[in-house]
């Protein structure tokens, strides 16, 4: 009976908004005044900012709480080491400690839960996990390496709590997740896109056609952009002959906050009973309407041991409503998931270059293994490379790929001009985790 | 006078959820009980974190239980 469930939550998955708006309400009250009793960090910098939680009596009250980003936790976390003011107990309570990855930050912020908190972060995959399709017959591996990255610690609790069989493969070289995928009749594999298209790869040069040979159904990915460029998924799906289903998290709040439904609408549900997610003007406090690029500010009251309130992402997202999606859930849509970062953005004579934007266009190519995006100054001049690493056997394609490439990002670019070259075979890095592929070899200024 | 129990959003609840919130607050009263086994002690605290779960699923409670050690 529960198995015939589209939904994790029936109750909240379809609430109604007006009913959503009012529960969030409810739990940011609560959620405030717990962290301005609790929080040495909020209840000095609410003051400061004269909030009390007793003014929140509408939703839209939220605009009156202080912003809080990284760099306010990070120096809250120096101030007083190891854990800093943040927290609104004892970390002695806690079961459980990880470390944000340190992509945009010289530090990595130490994070904590307690036993409810853990239990959470799994529940809130487990609503992803099972929108997607995952069900307690699934076999689901985790190509993970299951360290102080937080990653897919809570989907690996969440199949658990499912009822899943799972595989963790925390240890094993690609060509042994490879052969596991085969002799454990596996159904569902969770990874970052890249390592998904490295570990296909890895099975191809073993002989291997995974769409053919492998039960896999369902690729879940996260932790990278890449998974709702619909190039790579197109590339994933066919690869796998599985459908891929995108979500994305954060260590910040331990788990994922938006997911792909089963239909597939070309974006994320956001998760609306556990998270407020505003869609901000980037740097500003003006909200975004809907189908505008924004940045996303998250306010989460599953970890009440370290309550993160109005919390400055910088992720770069477009907002739709839920109407776009015929699943019945009724939390809204990021088109295209998570899009990249604000912060990811290049400056190249004068033309604004995202990331993303490269690689969507990079992987419409079938013919490209992998790439890198390579960023100099000669003299006072800014250049940009895109170094390809062609598949086995496709040489002769490069004239017509490299025509095609230079046509394709000049014309994304208002005329931009990309120095399109050939890489040599396995000479670019392979990535498991967050991939890196922009390299910025520009000297930094110094004033 | 009987108290129809309500969810957070003042709705009635129908059986099954005034049983699992009466499931929910036993623990907590079991989790602040001192003198318990460590098998017993840990397990009830375990529980309550998962029924903790189903409670902010279902809209019947929303609170923090680190005082209790959870």
């Amino acid at each position: 009976m529960a198995d015939a469930s589209d939904y994790w939550n029936p109750r909240n998955e379809t609430l109604p908004r007006e009913d959503l708006a009012a529960l969030q309400l409810l739990k940011l009250r609560r959620l405030c005044s717990w962290a301005q009793a609790r929080s040495q960090f909020h209840r000095r910098r609410w003051e400061q900012a004269r909030f009390d939680p007793g003014q929140l009596r509408t939703l839209d009250d939220l605009r009156r709480i202080p912003f809080m980003s990284r760099e306010d936790w990070m120096a809250a976390q120096m101030e007083q080491p190891p854990f800093g003011t943040l927290p609104t107990v004892s970390p002695s309570l806690a079961i459980r400690y990880h470390l944000t990855s340190g992509t945009t930050g010289r530090t990595p912020l130490r994070v904590l839960d307690g036993t409810k908190d853990w239990e959470w972060i799994a529940e809130m995959w487990a609503y992803g996990l099972w929108g997607f399709g995952v069900r307690p017959h699934d076999v689901v591996l985790f190509a993970f390496s299951y360290g102080t990255f937080i990653g897919f610690w809570g989907a690996h609790y969440a199949c658990e709590k499912i009822g899943c069989l799972v595989l963790p493969s925390g240890g094993a070289t690609t060509e042994a997740r490879v052969k596991t995928i085969l002799d454990m009749n596996v159904t569902t594999v969770c990874s970052t896109p890249t390592y998904a298209l490295r570990m296909w790869q890895a099975a191809s040069e073993m002989g291997i056609d995974l769409a053919r040979e492998s039960r896999v159904d369902k690729v879940i990915v996260s932790g990278e952009p890449a998974g709702s460029i619909p190039a790579v998924k197109r590339q994933l799906e066919a690869a796998w002959g599985a459908k891929v289903g995108d979500t994305a998290g954060m260590t910040e709040i331990g788990t994922i906050m938006i997911f792909e439904c089963a239909k597939q609408p070309g974006g994320t549900h956001i998760i609306e009973d556990n998270f407020i997610e505003e869609t901000l003007e980037h740097d500003g406090d003006r909200p975004v309407p809907y189908g505008e690029r924004a940045e996303r500010v998250v306010t989460s009251f599953g970890r009440g041991f370290i309550p993160l309130v109005r919390y400055r992402t910088k992720d770069l997202v477009v907002k739709v409503p839920h109407s776009a999606c015929g699943c019945g859930r009724t939390g809204d849509i990021y088109q295209g998931g998570i899009q990249g970062r604000w912060d990811d953005m290049k400056l190249i004579r004068g033309t604004n270059v995202y990331p993303r934007a490269v690689e969507s266009i990079v992987r419409e190519c079938a013919a490209v293994d992998e790439f890198q995006i390579l960023i100099t100054r000669d003299r006072l001049q800014d250049e940009i490379a895109v170094l390809i690493e062609l598949k086995p056997g496709r040489s002769d394609h490069w004239p017509d790929l490299h025509r095609r490439l230079c046509r394709d990002l000049a014309d994304a670019h208002e005329g931009l001009r990309f120095n399109v070259a050939q890489a040599e075979a396995n000479s670019l890095p392979r990535f498991e985790l967050k991939a890196k592929r922009l390299v910025d070899k520009r000297p930094v200024a110094e004033y | 006078m009987t108290v129809t129990p309500a969810d957070l959003l003042g709705r009635p609840i129908p059986e099954t959820d005034a049983r699992l919130l009466r499931v929910y607050q036993e623990l907590k009263a079991l989790a602040a009980q001192p003198g318990l086994p460590p098998c017993t002690d840990r397990n009830v605290r375990r529980a309550l974190a998962c029924m903790w779960q189903v409670v902010n699923d279902l809209d019947l409670e929303f609170e923090q239980l680190y005082d209790l050690g959870v």
